[in-house]
This record gives structure tokens, C-alpha cells and sequence, in this order.
């Protein structure tokens, strides 16, 4: 700590000048710093929507165009969702991935907040123990388990099928719980004893009072839920790596290899498989960045 | 716990939860802290019925796993399944640790990881500017955390175009095409530093939010009196405002260097262990390459999965020793 016993307040009409104009010097220098980091973000995203506009001779050119020559052309888009050479087409991929994504995240989002209201409201000797155990298991790294969770999804013949991908979820996530658990404490106990005094049941009490008063952090950790398993490469790349089957993220990692003289449709796919997560994060913006801020700071 | 209070409720004991409709308290006048502890067994009951589904999927999915990959480390498994299996002591330990390439495989691992680091520190700068008063603040936060969103398919696939030898605007840009271009994807030096300006651009989204919210609890007028004593603006941010966010730096960093060494997604998406010398090979990219492009390696990949896990919990033992150094938990 800084001792602050000798505060000497000097009155320097020229100082105060002078550390004004610097604070103004530094004052832009920070304002350029972000705005070009901004740009530097951002300039990706430029990239790929004016790629996917250009024809392929266009976006293949060796010299960079910022603006396509030969005019806009949505033959990378057509390409792009609707050419048969890809083994899971676009759509279908897309439709695969909503398809495995969104039971489990709602299921698990259940799990996690029930759990995590009985962590936060409800007393029980085990209390402290699971919700060690629990935390622990955000440690193990996902890695060391590759090889031995595929000998069981080999052996129970869940290879080939969405199964791994969904079940497992649906039991929920340490991570959630711990989230949703800070949120809970949050809620006061005496709406709760008021139920509790009206005969509403430890479950009921969840429906009639925790869910209502936590609808927005439930929507964000079920957004990032979704996001993450609408991301997820590893995965689906082990088991539902079959043609028709595969998930977007898989279907367009392929592009690469059939369309890698054709980068407008490769850009056209990109974007395409943006879309939807931009879209969310653009209307949820404020959930997730405070239900992410909130779950490290605790952390 | 005794009870001290008859308290008639109408539950049979096994639809307390499924039927929570059920449970009626008659009116009564005992305080709220005797109901309470009157309706404790049935509260434990539920309590840990409710707290131990994600218990059990984590049992299932992740401590039997756990275990099972120690006990295949031991075996020689024909296939991917136990038919077949034999155990053959210390072999695929062995056969891991004096394989080059696993060695390589640990340090492409760490080498493209320095982008955690560069994340980190790059993230902190952001979010200390971030935290002055700065206009049009929410937009610039907004911004930044866009990558954090977006898949590393899709991140890898738009740098790897920009990336092109003959037509990525990098090396439009840089000036070097035709002759001079240079060839990212090809040689090791480029494609190292091109998968770490990837990873560094979409990495520090996550860490910016978490810096920017641990800034805003620093003790404004403790900078401002260091500030009044002729503390420059060096000495007051590692005096003052470093310690106070120093546990959201160690949880960043511990956080950081666990996922850097399970890296696999971007080299593995940008040319799939095709990479120029290999560099692109990761730890868990050789794993993975046992599991599936060698036959009856299952012992071999597990093998190397613990000796990951290993490493990885050397690495996180020896950073929260480190941490009793730097890290200030007031």
C-alpha cells in the first residue's frame, strides 16, 4: 500500500497545465489505441462478407481487390448451400446441429439450475461435498478422456450417433451450476419462507419463485449453452463424422479441402455459419458479457 | 435435530419431489426458523436428490472415464473396445516417451501457446484503457467480444484466406505477393507466428470482459492519493491497481494454460497434421492421431492423455505456488 499520510495539495497554475495537455495527449493516444484494435476485429469480418460477394476468379485473384471487380455475385452463396459435392449439405448440417444442441442445452440448463438452487436455498449434509466435487470436475482437463470415452461410447455402440453429443450434456454443467448458484444466493430467503408458509413444495418454490426472478441469467447461460455446442469441433468430429450427419461446423471445416480454389464459396459458408451466433450475441449482448463477467470474477 | 414442533404435513416420502403440490403446512404460528428445521429431513432428501444430477453425469462422463483412460494406459487394446486387451505394464509409457514426435508434439504445444500469454497481456492493456473514462465504452466492449462468439471453424477458415500464400490480403498488404510472397501455410517459422496471430485475436475477448469487470472494484481514491503524492501513472498501476485485479489475472492465467495445452481445434481445421515440419502437431493432435490413424493404439493415446494430465497439473500445482507471491486475495 502507498502511505498517503503526506498529501501536500500545491496550487502550480502551470503544472495543472501541463498535465492537462498530457492527459489530453493521453486521452487520444487511448482513443487511437482502440479504435484500431476495433478495426483490427472487425476487419476479418469485412474480409469474408466481401469475399463471399465476388466470383471465384475475383476472390482467388493475386491482387486484392477491395471492392469486387467483377460486381457482386451471389454464386458463392448458391455454391455454398446447395452444391452436392458436400457430403453433409449446408442446411442439413445446420439443421443436424440444432437438432443436437438444443435438447440437451435446455435439459442440461434444468439440471444445472435445480442443482444449483439446491446449493444456494436448500440445507443438506452433503451440501459442501458435492458442490466440491463439482467444482473440481471444471478442473479435469476434457482432454485426458478422449481416448477412454470413446472405448465407452464405442462399446455401448454410440459411435455414429448424436448420443454422445447430447447426452452428456443433459445432466448439465459444473459451470452453470456455479453461475446459477451465485445468482440464487442473490435471491432473498424471505420470498421464499413466504411460499414455503403457503404449502408450495422445494420444487415448486424453483418454478413459482427462482425461475421467474432469474429469467435473464437462465437466457444467458442458455444462449452460451447453444453457442458453445453450436461451436464445438472436437466432438462431432469423433462421433457424428458420417456423411448426412455432421454438423456444421464439421460440413464447413470440409470446404476447405473441395473448395479450396473457389475461396468465395469457402467465405460465403463462413458467414453463413456465423450468422446465427452474431445474431444472438447481437441481442444478447448484456447477458452474456455480465453473466461472463459475473461467473470469472467469483472464480 | 429434534423436533420441537408438530408440524402436520400430508407428504408420503417418496413424491416429495416429483409432486411438490403436495406438500402442505397447515397455518401455524411457528416461527420461520423452527419450520425450517422441523421440515429438515425432507429438505435433505430433496436437496441432494436435486444437487446430485449433474454429480452423476459428472461420475459418469468424467470420473469413470478418468479412471478407465489410467487403467487402458496399462493395456494393449487390439481395437478401440477391451476384447482383446492385455495388459502389458509400462509399453505404452515407454513407447510414448521415446517417440520424437511426442516431444515435438509438447513443444509446438507450448510454442503456439505464447499466445495465451500475449492474450493476457494484450487483454489487460485493452481493458485498463477501457476503464478510463472513455466515451462510447459499451461499443468498444461490444466489439472485442465478437470472436468469443464465433466458432473456431469459421475464425480459422476466414485468417487461413487472409493467410493465402497468392491471394490473402496479408500478404497483399505486407507487399510480398508474387516472388516474395510469403508462404504461411508452408513454411514453419510463418505458419507458427500466423496460428498464434489467430489465436491472440480471437483469445482475448474472454479476458478483456473479466479485466474490465475486476478494474471497476479497484479503489479509485487510493489511485488518486498516490496520484496527489507524484505516483506516475507506471508505478500506480503496478502498485495499486496490478495487486487488486491479481486473482482475476491468476484465474485468467491458470484457466489460460490448462486450455493452451489441450489445444488441437485451429491447427487441426487450418491443414489437419499437414502442417510444414509437423509444427502444427499439439499434444492432443498426437493423441487424437493415435486414436484413429494407428491401429490398436488405444493404450498408447491414453498413455499420453495421462502423461498430458500430468503435465498439466504440474504446470497448475507449481502456478498456485507461484502465486502466493503476486497474487492478492485481500
Amino acid at each position: 500500500m502507498t502511505d498517503t499520510n503526506t498529501v501536500t495539495v500545491v496550487r502550480d497554475e502551470s503544472l495543472i497545465k501541463k498535465t492537462k495537455a498530457k492527459s489530453i495527449a493521453g486521452k487520444i493516444g487511448i482513443y487511437a489505441f482502440l479504435v484500431i484494435y476495433a478495426i483490427i476485429i472487425l476487419f476479418p469480418f469485412f474480409v469474408v462478407i466481401l469475399t463471399s460477394f465476388k466470383t471465384a476468379a475475383d476472390a482467388s485473384n493475386p491482387e486484392f481487390s477491395w471492392w469486387p471487380t467483377e460486381g457482386f455475385t451471389i454464386e458463392g452463396y448458391e455454391a455454398a448451400l446447395t452444391s452436392p459435392l458436400v457430403p453433409t449439405p449446408l442446411m442439413r448440417a445446420f439443421l443436424n446441429t440444432l437438432m443436437y444442441v438444443i435438447p440437451p442445452t435446455i435439459l442440461g440448463l434444468m439440471t444445472s439450475s435445480l442443482a444449483a438452487y439446491a446449493f444456494a436455498k436448500l440445507r443438506f449434509r452433503a451440501s459442501k461435498a458435492m458442490y466440491t466435487a463439482l467444482l473440481a470436475t471444471m478442473m479435469i482437463p476434457g482432454a485426458i478422456t478422449i481416448s477412454s470415452t470413446y472405448t465407452v461410447f464405442d462399446t455401448i455402440g454410440w459411435v455414429g450417433t448424436p448420443l454422445p453429443l447430447m447426452i452428456p450434456g443433459a445432466f448439465g454443467s459444473a459451470a452453470c451450476v456455479f453461475f446459477m448458484r451465485q445468482f440464487f444466493t442473490g435471491i432473498p430467503d424471505s420470498i421464499i419462507e413466504a411460499a414455503k408458509l403457503d404449502g408450495v413444495g422445494f420444487v415448486g418454490i424453483f418454478f413459482t419463485i427462482m425461475v421467474p426472478l432469474s429469467t435473464p441469467a437462465l437466457i444467458a447461460q442458455g444462449l452460451l449453452g447453444f453457442i458453445g455446442g453450436y461451436n464445438d469441433y472436437l466432438w462431432p468430429l469423433l462421433y457424428t463424422n458420417v456423411p448426412g450427419m455432421q454438423t456444421l461446423q464439421i460440413s464447413l471445416k470440409q470446404f476447405t479441402g473441395m473448395f479450396g480454389s473457389r475461396p468465395n464459396i469457402v467465405m460465403a459458408g463462413t458467414l453463413v455459419a456465423l450468422v446465427p451466433t452474431l445474431i444472438i450475441y447481437f441481442f444478447a449482448q448484456d447477458f452474456f458479457i455480465e453473466g461472463i463477467a459475473a461467473s470469472g470474477i467469483k472464480g | 435435530m429434534a423436533s420441537e414442533f408438530e408440524v402436520a404435513t400430508n407428504v408420503g416420502e417418496a413424491d416429495q419431489t416429483a409432486f411438490p403440490e403436495d406438500v402442505v403446512l397447515t397455518e401455524n404460528p411457528i416461527p420461520v426458523k423452527e419450520t425450517q428445521r422441523k421440515k429438515g429431513n425432507k429438505e435433505e432428501i430433496a436437496g441432494t436428490l436435486l444437487a446430485s444430477i449433474p454429480l452423476v453425469g459428472f461420475v459418469i462422463f468424467g470420473m469413470i472415464p478418468l479412471l478407465m483412460a489410467l487403467a487402458m494406459a496399462f493395456l494393449y487394446m487390439p481395437r478401440f473396445g477391451f476384447e482383446g486387451a492385455e495388459f502389458n505394464g509400462f509399453k505404452n509409457f515407454v513407447t510414448v516417451l521415446t517417440d520424437d514426435m511426442f516431444w515435438q508434439s509438447v513443444w509446438n504445444t507450448v510454442l503456439l501457446g505464447l499466445s495465451t500469454f500475449i492474450s493476457l497481456a494484450l487483454a489487460l492493456v485493452v481493458a485498463y484503457f477501457l476503464s478510463k473514462d472513455i466515451k462510447g465504452r459499451k461499443a468498444f466492449r461490444m466489439i472485442y467480444f465478437i470472436p468469443y462468439v464465433c466458432s473456431v471453424v469459421a475464425i480459422t477458415l476466414m485468417w487461413g484466406y487472409m493467410f493465402n500464400t497468392n491471394w490473402g490480403i496479408i500478404n497483399h498488404l505486407l507487399g510480398r505477393t508474387g516472388e516474395n510472397a510469403i508462404d504461411w501455410m508452408g513454411e514453419a517459422g510463418p505458419y507458427r507466428l500466423a496460428v498464434i496471430i489467430m489465436s491472440v485475436w480471437s483469445g482475448m475477448g474472454y479476458g478483456i470482459i473479466l479485466f474490465t469487470a475486476a478494474l471497476t472494484n479497484v479503489n479509485k481514491e487510493m489511485i488518486e492519493a498516490a496520484e496527489i503524492d507524484g505516483a506516475n501513472a507506471w508505478v500506480r498501476f503496478w502498485r495499486i491497481v496490478f495487486p487488486s485485479i491479481s486473482p482475476t489475472t491468476f484465474y485468467l492465467l491458470v484457466m489460460g494454460v490448462i486450455g493452451m495445452l489441450q489445444s488441437f481445434a485451429v491447427t487441426n481445421v487450418l491443414n489437419g497434421g499437414n502442417s510444414p515440419d509437423g509444427v502444427g502437431i499439439t499434444i492432443v493432435y498426437y493423441l487424437y492421431n493415435r486414436i484413429f490413424n494407428y491401429i490398436g493404439a488405444m493404450g498408447e493415446a491414453s498413455a499420453s492423455a495421462w502423461i498430458l494430465g500430468i503435465i498439466i497439473l504440474g504446470l497448475t500445482v507449481f502456478q498456485f505456488w507461484g502465486s502466493k507471491k503476486w497474487v492478492n486475495y485481500d
